[in-house]
């Protein structure tokens, strides 16, 4: 009876999981517009390239590298699309590629036992992008030690932990946290003549990317006279917290102008909190550019959010890795250039990924 | 008897917490009483009730279901993907609840024809059901929602979001059901002496098996609240919400080996924990300190009930 019962069960579950193969996948496809005017986006690519053609040099063409990329998490939008455009740009370019995750955005533990293990495998060069400042380094280390070159991509690694630790690092490729939060700051302020009361939400405590945006925003808003920051809360990059957040600063704070979300799943949820409490007086700002966001931008729900390609971030790592494992050497790190997405130019921008 | 008191001693102490941190926000800022404040306190914990009157069943029942949170985003995406089809409202909110019921279901089963301990089979369960959700949305959110079924989520009914008359409408049924009809007193003996129930020829399976049945249901109606009022149903929804309901109940009086339930100490208790986050944000205060307040809470109130039952015991 016990058998036919547990039979049952896995047979049960079994159904449940080809069911669940079949759903429909919500992929987030590109806007199908050729029709469109790429003027801009243009523009804009070949400034990236022309400030990457600046500060990478000339870069060697592979030579039958293989390159290893540990980033934070698939279960979240941003990283997960890195991953597509990392495989997409290794494919450009004629490299071979693998990238690895941890298991959840918060577990810096399973992040370092990926790297670890990735150590011990043949790669030439591995990219990483750290949870926080000081999880990786001893997996960094390890690599130091096999001869296996070492790139940190977006939030840094702890430098002078690291150095503690015996560690180094081979390269750096990143994108000012602090400025995003400055241009946004910048351009919020901009649109307030009058000035008014502000507010950040800020991912977690701690996360690079989140105290980098936060300390941008915060210097800005600052200096600002006629700006008044009223409310700084973490709300972990969670968007139900944000939600919550949002309508308990408005219940402290009804006369806020402004407010600035680390990341665009916090500024969307800050939007839904203000169409609930009917205000549409408030401009949101975000981080990311997702596609959401984008159509957010487009209805004027958000006012703007910070973009940079991923397609070009990822093409720019691994020319980064090829040159630095055929030797080259680079002491500065490599600092992307960003855009301002706001409503006023957000029609310009379809084919930018 | 002892039993009443000791539930009714902490029931008491959390409600004094609740006054007193009341009384302290009110004096400290005149926005905490305010109607509007209020509201948004019984806003932002609707689902949270929800999820813990579950919890008050499966702890009192003398199991655990580390899976709420993983049922709820992944019965929610089930919605989302459904209604995303062009389908009628009423469909979507019923695939959604379905599918919870029936992950509620394959916890409940697993848990009672193997005999393997709930917490494991639900550790298992809460990464299979999360992990589902992940690849079934590939990470990424299933937004925009149809108007209509943001108004069964999260419509205004006397300038009230639905979800709390839902809550408040299940905390009405589960008082009788647990304290007057015969499942309440059927899944409480089976968590203080399953052994008696099984003497009278009672089939416990049945019993069990339906308060994760349940947890499912409440847990799927949490999904849908929280996904109506964002707008999007997303895969790290819920992410630790098990946690949030466990820590209610257990600071409400109900003990982990299950046996005895208190509902009245979990509503506070859900009340006392999010009236704590909406006081910090109020004044400004880094919410680094609402861990620290809750820990402190939880531990002052397992605490004096432990002493309490020793006291009585040793007289």
């Amino acid at each position: 009876m016990k058998k036919l019962v547990a039979l049952l069960l896995a047979a049960m579950m079994l159904l449940a999981m080809a069911a669940c193969g079949n759903e429909p996948q919500p992929t987030p496809t590109p806007d199908p517009t050729p029709a469109v005017d790429n003027t801009v986006v243009d523009e804009l690519y070949a400034a990236f390239d022309k400030s990457m053609a600046e500060q990478l040099g000339e870069t060697p063409a592979p030579n039958g590298e293989k390159i290893g990329a540990v980033i934070i998490s698939l279960s979240n939008q941003f990283w997960a699309n890195m991953k597509t455009c990392y495989e997409a740009a290794a494919e450009k370019l004629g490299v071979a590629i693998d990238v690895q995750t941890g298991t959840t955005e918060g577990d810096t533990q399973s992040q370092l036992e990926t790297l670890m293990t990735m150590a011990d495998m043949d790669y030439s060069v591995i990219i990483v992008s750290p949870i926080d400042g000081t999880n990786l380094i001893p997996g960094i280390v390890k690599c130091n030690e096999k001869g296996i070159k070492v790139i940190n991509l977006g939030p840094g690694v702890d430098t002078a932990a690291l150095a503690e630790a015996g560690g180094h690092l081979d390269g750096k490729i990143t994108v000012q946290f602090s400025d995003q939060g400055k241009i946004v700051a910048n351009d919020m302020i901009s649109r307030l003549p009058e000035g008014g009361e502000v507010a950040i939400l800020q991912g977690i405590a701690g996360a690079g990317q989140s105290e980098g945006r936060t300390a941008g925003a915060t210097a800005v808003f600052e200096a600002a006279e006629n700006i008044d920051l009223v409310a700084s809360v973490p709300c972990d990059w969670d968007a139900t917290k944000a939600y919550d957040t949002t309508k308990d600063i408005l219940t402290a704070h009804p006369n806020l102008k402004g407010i600035f979300a680390c990341n665009d799943v916090m500024a969307l949820a800050a939007v839904e909190a203000l169409t609930a409490e009917g205000r549409t007086d408030v401009l949101v700002y975000g981080v990311d550019f997702t596609a959401d966001a984008r159509e957010a931008l487009k209805a004027g729900t958000m006012t703007g959010t910070m973009s940079y390609s991923s397609v070009k971030y990822t093409e720019a790592a691994l020319k980064l890795a090829i040159a630095i494992a055929q030797g080259k050497e680079y002491t500065e790190p490599i600092y992307l250039p960003l855009t301002l997405v706001t409503v006023d130019n957000v029609a310009e921008l379809d084919n930018w990924a | 008897m002892k039993q009443f008191f000791r539930r009714r001693a902490t029931l008491w102490m959390l409600i004094g917490f609740c006054l007193l941190l009341g009384l302290f926000l009110g004096l400290r800022t005149g926005l905490f009483f305010t109607g509007k404040n209020i509201v948004n306190i019984l806003e932002a914990n609707s689902f949270k009730l929800l999820l813990a009157i579950g919890m008050t069943f499966i702890i009192a029942s003398g199991g655990i279901d580390l899976s709420v949170g993983s049922v709820l985003s992944l019965s929610a995406i089930f919605t989302a993907i459904t209604l995303k089809q062009g389908v009628p409202v009423w469909v979507g909110i019923s695939v959604g609840l379905l599918s919870g019921v029936l992950m509620g279901l394959i916890n409940g089963c697993l848990i009672h024809f193997t005999g393997i301990n709930a917490f494991i089979i639900t550790l298992g369960t809460s990464f299979l059901y999360r992990g589902l959700a992940l690849i079934v949305t590939r990470g990424t959110p299933v937004s925009k929602m149809p108007a209509a079924f943001r108004t069964f989520g999260c419509g205004d009914i006397l300038h009230i979001e639905s979800g709390v008359y839902m809550a408040l409408a299940a905390l009405l049924i589960a008082f009788p059901l647990l304290y007057k009809m015969r499942w309440g007193h059927y899944i409480t003996t089976l968590g203080g002496n399953p052994q008696a129930l099984r003497r009278c020829g009672v089939k416990t399976g049945m019993w069990r098996i339906s308060t994760y049945a349940v947890m499912g249901f409440l847990a799927a109606l949490a999904g849908i609240i929280i996904t109506s009022r964002l707008n999007s149903a997303e895969p790290n929804a819920g992410l630790n919400m098990e946690m949030d309901a466990i820590t209610a109940v257990i600071m409400g009086g109900t003990p982990l080996h299950g046996g005895s339930a208190s509902l009245a100490g979990t509503a506070v208790a859900v009340l006392l924990l999010g009236t704590i986050r909406n006081g910090l944000t109020l004044m400004s205060v880094s919410s680094y300190y609402q861990q620290f307040i809750t820990g402190a809470i939880l531990l002052c109130a397992v605490v004096t009930a432990e002493l309490r039952e020793r006291r009585r015991r040793l007289h």
